[in-house]
Protein backbone atom coordinates (compact mmCIF):
# COMPACT_ATOMS: atom_id res chain seq x y z
CA UNK A 1 0.00 0.00 0.00
CA UNK A 2 1.29 3.29 -1.04
CA UNK A 3 1.64 5.68 2.16
CA UNK A 4 1.55 3.51 4.29
CA UNK A 5 4.88 4.99 6.45
CA UNK A 6 3.93 8.08 5.28
CA UNK A 7 0.31 8.87 6.80
CA UNK A 8 1.65 7.06 10.23
CA UNK A 9 3.67 9.55 11.51
CA UNK A 10 2.67 11.37 14.37
CA UNK A 11 3.35 14.64 13.03
CA UNK A 12 2.20 13.98 9.37
CA UNK A 13 -1.17 13.17 11.42
CA UNK A 14 -1.42 15.97 13.75
CA UNK A 15 -0.69 18.37 10.61
CA UNK A 16 -2.61 16.40 8.26
CA UNK A 17 -5.64 18.72 8.47
CA UNK A 18 -4.51 22.20 9.01
CA UNK A 19 -2.03 21.50 6.26
CA UNK A 20 -4.34 19.94 3.25
CA UNK A 21 -8.23 22.09 4.50
CA UNK A 22 -6.85 25.18 5.45
CA UNK A 23 -6.27 28.24 2.45
CA UNK A 24 -7.29 26.85 -0.77
CA UNK A 25 -7.91 23.51 0.47
CA UNK A 26 -11.24 24.62 2.10
CA UNK A 27 -12.83 24.88 -1.12
CA UNK A 28 -11.69 21.10 -1.85
CA UNK A 29 -13.17 19.85 1.61
CA UNK A 30 -16.17 21.28 1.35
CA UNK A 31 -16.37 19.63 -2.44
CA UNK A 32 -16.00 16.54 -1.23
CA UNK A 33 -17.95 16.63 1.67
CA UNK A 34 -20.77 17.96 -0.32
CA UNK A 35 -19.93 14.88 -2.74
CA UNK A 36 -20.30 12.45 0.04
CA UNK A 37 -23.51 14.22 1.18
CA UNK A 38 -25.16 14.01 -2.00
CA UNK A 39 -24.09 10.50 -2.76
CA UNK A 40 -25.64 9.49 0.28
CA UNK A 41 -28.48 11.61 1.90
CA UNK A 42 -30.93 10.91 3.72
CA UNK A 43 -27.96 9.90 6.12
CA UNK A 44 -29.82 9.79 9.55
CA UNK A 45 -29.52 6.28 10.82
CA UNK A 46 -28.15 4.90 7.89
CA UNK A 47 -25.15 2.19 8.90
CA UNK A 48 -21.66 3.53 7.29
CA UNK A 49 -18.15 2.39 7.36
CA UNK A 50 -15.71 4.63 5.97
CA UNK A 51 -12.53 2.75 4.63
CA UNK A 52 -9.23 4.74 5.47
CA UNK A 53 -11.03 7.35 7.46
CA UNK A 54 -8.05 9.14 8.15
CA UNK A 55 -8.51 12.16 10.65
CA UNK A 56 -12.34 11.46 10.12
CA UNK A 57 -13.33 14.34 8.19
CA UNK A 58 -16.11 12.49 6.56
CA UNK A 59 -16.66 9.95 9.58
CA UNK A 60 -17.45 12.93 12.20
CA UNK A 61 -19.87 14.61 9.65
CA UNK A 62 -21.77 11.60 8.68
CA UNK A 63 -22.01 10.63 12.65
CA UNK A 64 -22.92 14.87 13.16
CA UNK A 65 -26.04 14.03 10.56
CA UNK A 66 -27.18 11.31 12.49
CA UNK A 67 -25.26 7.73 10.73
CA UNK A 68 -23.99 5.12 12.52
CA UNK A 69 -20.11 5.66 11.09
CA UNK A 70 -17.43 3.17 11.93
CA UNK A 71 -13.79 4.91 10.66
CA UNK A 72 -11.07 2.56 9.70
CA UNK A 73 -7.48 3.15 9.17
CA UNK A 74 -4.17 1.86 9.36
CA UNK A 75 -2.41 4.51 10.55
CA UNK A 76 -3.41 5.13 14.92
CA UNK A 77 -1.60 8.67 14.44
CA UNK A 78 -4.81 9.46 12.40
CA UNK A 79 -7.18 8.05 14.40
CA UNK A 80 -6.41 9.45 17.49
CA UNK A 81 -6.67 12.66 15.66
CA UNK A 82 -10.09 11.74 14.31
CA UNK A 83 -11.28 10.46 18.54
CA UNK A 84 -10.19 14.25 19.54
CA UNK A 85 -11.99 15.68 16.41
CA UNK A 86 -15.02 13.47 17.79
CA UNK A 87 -14.87 14.60 21.19
CA UNK A 88 -15.72 18.54 20.43
CA UNK A 89 -18.65 17.79 18.44
CA UNK A 90 -21.73 17.16 18.62
CA UNK A 91 -23.16 13.34 17.08
CA UNK A 92 -26.97 12.43 16.40
CA UNK A 93 -25.57 8.93 15.07
CA UNK A 94 -22.76 7.41 16.62
CA UNK A 95 -19.14 6.85 15.80
CA UNK A 96 -16.51 4.10 16.03
CA UNK A 97 -12.86 4.35 15.52
CA UNK A 98 -10.85 1.29 14.27
CA UNK A 99 -7.28 0.02 13.17
CA UNK A 100 -7.61 -2.30 10.34
CA UNK A 101 -6.21 -3.02 6.39
CA UNK A 102 -9.21 -2.64 4.28
CA UNK A 103 -8.06 -5.47 1.99
CA UNK A 104 -9.42 -7.79 5.21
CA UNK A 105 -11.80 -5.94 7.14
CA UNK A 106 -13.23 -7.53 10.40
CA UNK A 107 -16.82 -7.12 9.85
CA UNK A 108 -18.76 -9.66 8.59
CA UNK A 109 -20.92 -10.21 5.00
CA UNK A 110 -23.62 -7.30 4.23
CA UNK A 111 -23.08 -5.58 7.61
CA UNK A 112 -22.97 -1.93 6.38
CA UNK A 113 -25.78 -0.01 3.98
CA UNK A 114 -23.04 1.82 2.54
CA UNK A 115 -19.78 1.52 2.71
CA UNK A 116 -17.39 5.37 1.77
CA UNK A 117 -13.64 5.51 0.20
CA UNK A 118 -12.51 8.52 -0.20
CA UNK A 119 -8.57 9.32 -1.55
CA UNK A 120 -8.19 5.70 -0.80
CA UNK A 121 -7.77 4.30 -4.73
CA UNK A 122 -5.06 6.88 -5.88
CA UNK A 123 -3.40 4.50 -2.63
CA UNK A 124 -4.31 1.51 -4.12
CA UNK A 125 -1.58 -1.10 -5.38
CA UNK A 126 -4.85 -3.83 -5.92
CA UNK A 127 -8.14 -1.88 -6.87
CA UNK A 128 -9.91 -4.57 -7.56
CA UNK A 129 -8.99 -6.55 -4.75
CA UNK A 130 -10.00 -3.76 -1.98
CA UNK A 131 -13.03 -3.10 -4.18
CA UNK A 132 -14.68 -6.78 -3.71
CA UNK A 133 -14.00 -6.59 -0.09
CA UNK A 134 -15.68 -3.60 0.26
CA UNK A 135 -18.73 -5.25 -2.04
CA UNK A 136 -18.61 -7.59 0.84
CA UNK A 137 -19.05 -5.79 3.75
CA UNK A 138 -22.04 -3.84 1.70
CA UNK A 139 -25.43 -4.38 1.19
CA UNK A 140 -26.48 -1.40 -0.68
CA UNK A 141 -23.86 1.39 -1.79
CA UNK A 142 -20.53 2.06 -2.28
CA UNK A 143 -18.98 5.48 -2.83
CA UNK A 144 -15.34 6.71 -3.46
CA UNK A 145 -13.32 8.34 -5.61
CA UNK A 146 -10.25 8.77 -8.26
CA UNK A 147 -8.24 10.96 -9.31
CA UNK A 148 -7.90 10.73 -13.49
CA UNK A 149 -5.48 10.23 -15.97
CA UNK A 150 -5.24 12.61 -18.78
CA UNK A 151 -5.57 15.37 -16.58
CA UNK A 152 -3.58 17.87 -14.88
CA UNK A 153 -3.24 15.92 -12.36
CA UNK A 154 -0.40 13.55 -14.28
CA UNK A 155 1.64 16.53 -14.14
CA UNK A 156 1.54 17.33 -10.62
CA UNK A 157 1.61 13.71 -9.41
CA UNK A 158 5.18 13.39 -9.49
CA UNK A 159 5.85 15.48 -6.34
CA UNK A 160 3.68 13.71 -4.12
CA UNK A 161 5.22 12.07 -1.16
CA UNK A 162 3.22 9.32 -1.34
CA UNK A 163 3.02 8.44 -4.93
CA UNK A 164 -0.48 8.42 -6.52
CA UNK A 165 -2.31 6.01 -8.92
CA UNK A 166 -4.68 7.40 -11.90
CA UNK A 167 -6.96 6.15 -13.28
CA UNK A 168 -9.06 6.56 -16.78
CA UNK A 169 -12.65 6.56 -16.48
CA UNK A 170 -12.70 3.28 -18.68
CA UNK A 171 -10.69 1.07 -15.91
CA UNK A 172 -13.05 2.47 -13.18
CA UNK A 173 -16.21 1.28 -15.78
CA UNK A 174 -14.15 -2.01 -15.84
CA UNK A 175 -13.49 -2.43 -11.82
CA UNK A 176 -17.67 -2.02 -11.45
CA UNK A 177 -18.45 -4.35 -13.62
CA UNK A 178 -16.25 -7.12 -12.47
CA UNK A 179 -17.10 -6.62 -9.06
CA UNK A 180 -21.08 -6.50 -9.58
CA UNK A 181 -21.45 -2.63 -9.20
CA UNK A 182 -23.92 -0.77 -11.18
CA UNK A 183 -22.81 3.09 -11.69
CA UNK A 184 -25.57 5.80 -10.50
CA UNK A 185 -23.91 8.87 -11.08
CA UNK A 186 -20.22 9.66 -11.49
CA UNK A 187 -19.30 13.92 -10.73
CA UNK A 188 -16.22 15.15 -11.89
CA UNK A 189 -14.37 18.31 -10.96
CA UNK A 190 -11.46 20.59 -10.28
CA UNK A 191 -9.80 20.88 -13.45
CA UNK A 192 -6.65 22.57 -11.66
CA UNK A 193 -5.26 20.04 -9.14
CA UNK A 194 -5.95 19.94 -5.31
CA UNK A 195 -2.34 20.67 -4.99
CA UNK A 196 -2.68 23.95 -6.95
CA UNK A 197 -5.85 24.76 -4.45
CA UNK A 198 -3.83 24.48 -1.61
CA UNK A 199 -0.34 26.32 -2.77
CA UNK A 200 -2.00 29.60 -3.30
CA UNK A 201 -3.63 32.09 -1.11
CA UNK A 202 -7.29 32.83 0.00
CA UNK A 203 -7.92 35.53 -2.38
CA UNK A 204 -6.89 33.78 -4.96
CA UNK A 205 -8.45 30.38 -4.30
CA UNK A 206 -12.48 31.50 -4.91
CA UNK A 207 -11.50 33.69 -8.17
CA UNK A 208 -9.81 30.56 -9.53
CA UNK A 209 -12.22 27.91 -8.20
CA UNK A 210 -15.23 29.98 -10.05
CA UNK A 211 -13.07 30.09 -13.25
CA UNK A 212 -12.37 26.41 -12.77
CA UNK A 213 -16.44 25.74 -12.20
CA UNK A 214 -17.32 27.53 -15.06
CA UNK A 215 -14.70 25.45 -17.30
CA UNK A 216 -15.90 22.71 -16.15
CA UNK A 217 -19.39 23.21 -16.93
CA UNK A 218 -18.35 23.17 -20.65
CA UNK A 219 -19.44 19.36 -22.27
CA UNK A 220 -15.87 19.10 -24.02
CA UNK A 221 -13.94 20.17 -20.96
CA UNK A 222 -15.43 16.31 -19.63
CA UNK A 223 -12.23 14.54 -19.85
CA UNK A 224 -9.89 17.35 -18.21
CA UNK A 225 -11.15 16.74 -14.95
CA UNK A 226 -8.62 15.75 -12.26
CA UNK A 227 -10.84 14.32 -9.82
CA UNK A 228 -13.98 11.92 -10.51
CA UNK A 229 -16.76 10.88 -7.39
CA UNK A 230 -18.33 7.76 -8.00
CA UNK A 231 -21.33 6.63 -6.40
CA UNK A 232 -22.24 2.85 -7.00
CA UNK A 233 -24.93 0.32 -5.99
CA UNK A 234 -24.57 -3.34 -5.02
CA UNK A 235 -25.92 -5.53 -7.81
CA UNK B 1 -14.53 1.66 21.81
CA UNK B 2 -18.09 1.48 23.05
CA UNK B 3 -18.71 -2.10 24.49
CA UNK B 4 -21.58 -2.34 21.51
CA UNK B 5 -18.75 -2.37 18.72
CA UNK B 6 -17.65 -6.10 19.83
CA UNK B 7 -21.36 -7.40 17.93
CA UNK B 8 -20.08 -6.25 14.93
CA UNK B 9 -16.46 -6.97 14.71
CA UNK B 10 -15.08 -9.82 13.77
CA UNK B 11 -10.99 -11.59 12.85
CA UNK B 12 -9.89 -10.31 9.98
CA UNK B 13 -8.08 -13.73 8.93
CA UNK B 14 -11.20 -16.12 9.40
CA UNK B 15 -14.28 -14.02 9.96
CA UNK B 16 -15.51 -15.61 13.54
CA UNK B 17 -16.24 -14.11 16.93
CA UNK B 18 -13.44 -12.09 19.01
CA UNK B 19 -13.97 -12.69 22.63
CA UNK B 20 -12.76 -9.48 25.06
CA UNK B 21 -10.38 -10.11 27.40
CA UNK B 22 -8.91 -8.41 30.31
CA UNK B 23 -10.99 -5.39 29.46
CA UNK B 24 -10.80 -2.21 31.27
CA UNK B 25 -13.67 0.73 31.01
CA UNK B 26 -13.29 3.95 31.22
CA UNK B 27 -15.41 5.81 34.26
CA UNK B 28 -17.33 8.77 34.63
CA UNK B 29 -17.23 11.60 36.63
CA UNK B 30 -19.26 9.65 39.30
CA UNK B 31 -16.07 7.20 39.24
CA UNK B 32 -18.50 4.58 37.91
CA UNK B 33 -17.32 2.17 34.79
CA UNK B 34 -18.84 2.91 31.68
CA UNK B 35 -19.63 0.99 28.01
CA UNK B 36 -16.54 2.36 26.84
CA UNK B 37 -13.46 0.18 26.62
CA UNK B 38 -9.96 2.10 26.81
CA UNK B 39 -7.96 -1.34 27.02
CA UNK B 40 -7.92 -5.43 27.00
CA UNK B 41 -7.26 -7.88 24.20
CA UNK B 42 -9.65 -9.40 21.21
CA UNK B 43 -9.29 -12.92 20.62
CA UNK B 44 -10.60 -15.06 18.22
CA UNK B 45 -12.65 -18.15 19.08
CA UNK B 46 -11.38 -20.31 16.26
CA UNK B 47 -7.95 -19.50 15.19
CA UNK B 48 -7.03 -17.79 18.76
CA UNK B 49 -5.38 -14.48 17.19
CA UNK B 50 -5.20 -11.65 19.69
CA UNK B 51 -6.20 -8.06 18.67
CA UNK B 52 -5.34 -5.68 21.17
CA UNK B 53 -7.23 -2.55 21.84
CA UNK B 54 -4.87 0.80 21.95
CA UNK B 55 -5.86 3.61 23.81
CA UNK B 56 -9.57 2.85 23.25
CA UNK B 57 -9.06 2.21 19.71
CA UNK B 58 -9.10 -1.74 18.51
CA UNK B 59 -6.27 -2.68 16.69
CA UNK B 60 -7.80 -5.17 13.89
CA UNK B 61 -4.55 -5.25 11.29
CA UNK B 62 -3.95 -8.91 10.41
CA UNK B 63 -0.40 -9.72 12.49
CA UNK B 64 1.37 -9.85 9.02
CA UNK B 65 0.55 -6.14 8.94
CA UNK B 66 1.31 -5.46 12.54
CA UNK B 67 4.69 -5.22 12.55
CA UNK B 68 5.60 -2.68 10.11
CA UNK B 69 2.88 -0.53 11.25
CA UNK B 70 3.42 0.43 14.98
CA UNK B 71 1.24 2.36 16.74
Amino acid sequence: MKGQEWYQADDVAEEYDDKRFSQGGQLIDRREKAAVLEAIMPVEDRNILEIACGTGRFSVMLAEQGADVVGLDISAAMLQQGRKKAQNVELEGTLEFLRGDAGRLPFPDDHFDTVVAMRFFHLADDPKAFLEEMRRVSREQIVFDTFNRFSSRSIYNWALPMGSRLYSKSEVAVLLAKTNLTLVDVEDDFIVPYGFYRSIPNVLASPIRTIDETIGKLPVTDHLASVSYWNTRVR
Amino acid sequence: MKESLLEILCCPLDKHDLELEDAEYATDDDGDETDEIVAGVLVCSECGERYPIEDGIPNLLPPDMREETPA
